[in-house]
């Protein structure tokens, strides 16, 4: 069928990855032109190759409750002979240059957060940083609310839940337009955390570098989100349909496209974390638990949107064509359907969901050049615990994600959370090989 | 082969019409360098119900893939009430009056009965409501099952809703890829019937069948395909009765069985003394 990825030489792959990745590129390149990382409202040294050598190498991080950034915490750097502190400024940033690549400790000093605050993780207050071909290194201590000796773990979970469902929400939009594409291509999109990036740094650009309103920001970033959907399947997707190129070579030509993506994201942001300023930092209290505004509008933006994606899908006739192309393609092309013209549509739409995740996503943590990257795994995780292709089971397998990642901090430090997930990935999977909403099919 | 053919090359009552639909020296296939149709000439008049039978492989799917865009056709044509559509694609081909039901994989799995039907006519949403009643006038069942998932319908269902899908674009010529297979031979029966019905209609159609006997039967005439060529073609009736036909083709067991039963039946009924003969098989139908 001509709408099928087909088997084809490495050859003409590798010369259509590199050719792709070049466009997607120079597309990114031309966007991201309009925010170079100098041009960017951050307070810590940029590495500059032209600078003193010492204040290259440095070692930095952000303090912040929930989404406040904490002001006049000190942090401890030492090693090999070097000993400094650092203090957070009313960004909640902290930065210590250091003299140059090797290994140092860098130690919370609990005893400078505000009443109230305590780290998250008391245990592990002092990390080991090794600085070696990165200038830059991050270090974050999450602190919360709470205090040592009370710390009422019912309320813990409650807040932490309300979080997880918060993340799991956000992580459906780009969760359904990974299945979306999936369904209707069998394409597994690799270069989907990019586009979660991408929509977050568009946001940040307009809405907190250039300081644009939210009405202004958020459209731009969608609509930006949207072509870059209509980008990959145009210049990139439907090219390598047509020529009959195999599921897998596609597949590793958008491992291609992120890797690229993702680097010239880094080069024109820089290696820094941001902070998204919504001026939402309001916070409400839901029983005991806790939570800024900026989540509750987050929360009802995703509810929303899903519930359209919803109503697409049932109610609309290109949304049932969209679910015809992902039972059968060839049949759907047989019935008159125009397939290309469909899956064009669905990447501009899980693009702009996906953006729209990203955007969230910048809100709920921080803007950073590889913070897609990092969650690409948790959304095929959700698409494929849901049941692989099914938009209400990527939903499905997100919230539980969502949920499972930020309660089990409670108990497990946070760099395990991710980890926590795909177990219970495997278990589910091992019960239930399609997903937990996915159907086996009846044979004959 | 040729000189049968020549033989059969019928003079229809239909003749001086111009077929709806008719390929001219069709040349096909999927691997380059290997052809699966080796010219092919296949018509249908107006209002004619046209039987493909043949041996497995013979390219009789292929055939219908063909004409419906499906495959690339390397040589020869293929014309629709006079228009060349050598090439068009499938949604065009919809569009001008094709309908097509694939002999596997023909329903949307995850789409309700209605949804299914709905698919059928996405280029002309208006007229659903319209062509749902007509389909569901051959097809009772689908209107009271019309929220149930295609998925979960037995094969013989899902055929009435593949056949259903087909006709919702009111085509007036439709493909049937083996409409009968896997089914009971009840339900084949009513099958052909339904098909019968769906031709009585006014749509002309096009069946490939492996039930070669009962296609013969019902079909205003036939074609039989051997490796990519139309190596017979008459009426239903001159093929059941040609014993080339049936040696290479129908088979002799059935007719042995056929003839067998009514003997018996017969001398049940007493109503003859003697042994029935091979004949009574091939007797006219
Ligand atoms: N997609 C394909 N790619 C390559 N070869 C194919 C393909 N489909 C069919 N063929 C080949 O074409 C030939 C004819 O196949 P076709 O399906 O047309 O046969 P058929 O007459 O419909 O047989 P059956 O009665 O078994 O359905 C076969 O030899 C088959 O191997
Ligand atoms: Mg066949």
């Amino acid at each position: 069928m001509p709408l099928m990825y087909r088997r084809a030489s490495p050859v003409v792959t590798t010369i259509a990855a590199t050719v792709a990745s070049m466009i997607m590129g120079i597309m990114l390149a031309v966007l991201m032109g309009l925010s170079p990382a100098s041009a960017a409202t951050s307070p810590s040294p940029e590495p500059s190759p032209s600078g003193d050598f010492t204040s290259t190498f440095t070692i930095g991080g952000l303090i912040r409750d929930g989404d406040t950034p904490i002001e006049g915490v000190e942090v401890q750097v030492e090693g090999d002979g070097f000993d400094e502190v650092g203090v957070t400024g009313e960004d909640g940033r902290w930065t210590v240059p250091v003299p140059g690549p090797g290994a140092y400790t860098a130690t919370l000093l609990p005893d400078t957060l505000p009443e109230g605050i305590v780290p998250r993780d008391p245990e592990n207050i002092t990390r080991d940083v090794t600085l070696g071909t990165t200038n830059t290194v991050n270090v974050l201590f999450p602190t919360g609310e709470g205090t040592v000796v009370e710390n009422n773990i019912a309320d813990t979970i409650l807040t932490r839940f309300i979080y997880g469902l918060n993340f799991g929400l956000l992580l459906a939009l780009g969760a359904i337009g990974i299945s979306l594409i999936y369904g209707t291509t069998k394409l597994n999109n690799f270069a989907h955390g990019e586009m979660v990036t991408f929509g977050a740094v568009i946001f940040f650009f307009f809405g907190t570098v250039i300081g644009l309103p939210l009405y202004v920001s958020i459209p731009i970033a969608l609509a930006l989100s949207a072509f870059t959907g209509y980008a990959q399947d145009a210049w990139l997707h439907k090219p390598l349909r047509r020529r009959g190129v195999g599921l897998v070579q596609a597949m590793i030509v958008t491992i291609g496209l992120s890797i690229l993506a993702r680097y010239v994201i880094l080069f024109f942001l820089g290696g820094n974390i941001y902070t998204i300023d919504t001026g939402l930092t309001a916070t409400i209290d839901i029983g005991p638990a806790t939570i800024t505004v900026a989540s509750l509008v987050s929360m009802g933006v995703s509810i929303l949107m899903l519930i359209l994606v919803g109503l697409f899908l049932t109610r609309t006739r290109i949304g049932k064509a969209t679910r015809a192309v992902s039972d059968n393609a060839s049949l759907a092309a047989a019935s008159g359907i125009n397939v290309d013209r469909i899956i064009r549509i669905v990447w501009i739409l899980a693009a702009t969901l996906t953006g729209l995740s990203g955007i969230l996503y910048g809100v709920f943590r921080q803007v950073n050049w590889s913070m897609g990257f990092q969650i690409l795994l948790l959304l095929f995780a959700a698409v494929t615990l849901g049941g692989l292709g099914s938009a209400f089971g990527a939903l499905v397998g997100a919230l539980i994600i969502g949920v499972v990642t930020e309660v089990s901090t409670v108990w497990i430090p946070n760099d395990l959370r991710y980890a926590v997930a795909l177990i219970i990935l495997i278990l589910v999977l091992l019960v239930r090989p399609q997903g937990v909403l996915g159907r086996k099919e009846r044979v004959g | 082969m040729a000189d049968t053919t020549a033989a059969y090359a019928t003079p229809s009552p239909t003749e001086t019409r111009e077929p709806v639909l008719y390929s001219t020296d069709l040349v096909a296939g999927y691997i380059p360098g290997v052809n699966i149709l080796n010219g092919c000439n296949i018509s249908a008049y107006a209002g004619e119900l046209i039987g493909i039978i043949g041996p497995n492989g013979a390219g009789k799917s292929t055939f219908l893939k063909a004409v419906f865009g499906q495959v690339k056709i390397r040589s020869g044509s293929i014309h629709l009430k006079g228009d060349d559509i050598t090439g068009l694609k499938a949604d065009k081909l919809v569009s001008k009056g094709v309908g097509m039901v694939p002999q596997n994989n023909n329903v949307f799995p995850t789409l309700s009965i209605e949804e299914n039907l709905e698919m059928g006519m996405f280029q002309a949403p208006k007229l659903f409501s319209e062509r749902f009643e007509f389909v569901t006038t051959i097809f009772p069942e689908l209107a009271k099952r019309r929220k149930q998932r295609a998925g979960s319908l037995s094969g013989g269902e899902r055929q009435m809703v593949a056949m259903g899908r087909a006709l919702m674009m009111d085509p007036s010529v439709l493909l049937l890829d083996e409409p009968s297979a896997g089914l009971s031979p009840v339900r084949q029966d009513e099958t052909f019937l339904r098909v019968h019905q769906i031709n009585r209609a006014g749509v002309s159609v096009i069946m490939v069948e492996q039930n070669a006997r009962r296609c013969l039967q019902i079909c205003d005439r036939a074609y039989v395909l051997d490796q990519g060529k139309d190596a017979y073609t008459g009426t239903g009736r001159e093929l059941l009765r040609d014993p080339k036909v049936t040696e290479l083709y129908l088979g002799t067991l059935a007719a042995d069985v056929d003839a067998d039963t009514k003997a018996r039946a017969d001398s049940a009924a007493g109503t003859t003394t003697g042994t029935a003969t091979g004949t009574a098989g091939v007797a006219p139908v």
